[in-house]
């Protein structure tokens, strides 16, 4: 229980950090460390292939996309924040933190979740044979995304050849 | 096991407070886009503590994974349209995006 209240913390704690940094690459980094913080608590659930993506494609490849949007984009990108934001958040987050301690678990107690019952078979059955269709749509978000990002690369392209 | 599922929500919901905080308070679009990134972590929580309490882990696990494709699909898109903005406008600030003013 103690190490799992540690791992959830330093989650939030890092999370916390990833948006007060002002530093736009120390936050990016940031975050990386609290996705691995997330890793190792879906390990530690018994959901090993979650965390293996969680720690690899998100930790790595987004932290590098990051990295690298940040690097596209530092000169003059500063951006004047409002000073107060920073200042009043310790505030809002501790009385987040009282009213969500405080209210949470009768709200739990309410909501149905998943049904409860055993499961049967391997990862890979259940991911293979009974989400076949989260499968199929998985491969459409793909290749949406990938043709997003060609067509806002290929303006550019056109941009350049007139 | 409810004592647990309630630390894992109750963690979750402060990772999505924290997210929710700055999307509504940050001008920077990096950094919104962190805040939403962050809002995805608690939510990849809640649905993997849920299934790991309620016995269904590997349809909790599935819908994670999912989620994490969505997830880097959408972060790419999005972190491509930034770099496009700022050639753009040559700044990351969302009040220079709002040029129709009516």
């Amino acid at each position: 229980m103690i190490i799992q209240i540690l791992l959830l913390s330093g989650l939030v704690i890092f999370s916390i950090l990833a948006i007060l940094l002002k530093d736009l690459l120390k936050a990016a980094l940031s975050l990386a460390v609290a996705s691995l913080f997330l890793g190792i608590i879906f390990f530690r659930l018994g959901a090993p292939y979650a965390g293996v993506f969680e720690i690899s494609v998100v930790a790595g490849l987004i932290t590098v996309l990051f990295a690298l949007t940040v690097a596209l984009t530092r000169k003059d990108s500063e951006v004047q924040e409002a000073r107060l934001t920073r200042l009043v958040f310790p505030l809002f987050f501790i009385i987040f933190l009282i009213i969500d301690a405080l209210v949470m678990k009768s709200f739990l107690q309410q909501v149905p979740a998943l049904p409860a019952g055993p499961e049967t078979g391997t990862f890979g059955e259940v991911l293979w044979k009974s989400r076949t269709f989260d499968l199929v749509a998985q491969l459409g978000v793909i290749l949406a995304g990938v043709l997003a990002v060609l067509a806002l690369f290929r303006k550019k392209e056109e941009d350049k050849d007139e | 096991m409810s004592n647990l599922w309630f630390l894992y929500v109750f963690f979750s919901a402060l990772l999505i407070f924290t997210g929710i905080y700055c999307l509504l308070t940050m001008r920077n679009l990096i950094k919104l886009f962190i805040a939403v990134e962050v809002i995805s972590k608690g939510v990849s929580l809640v649905i993997i503590a849920t299934g790991a309490v309620k016995n269904s882990i590997l349809l909790a696990q599935s819908l994670a994974i999912t989620y994490i494709v969505v997830e880097v699909s959408l972060v790419a898109t999005a972190l491509a349209l930034i770099i496009n903005i700022y050639k753009k406008n040559k700044s990351l600030d969302i009040r220079s995006l709002s040029k129709l003013k009516g």
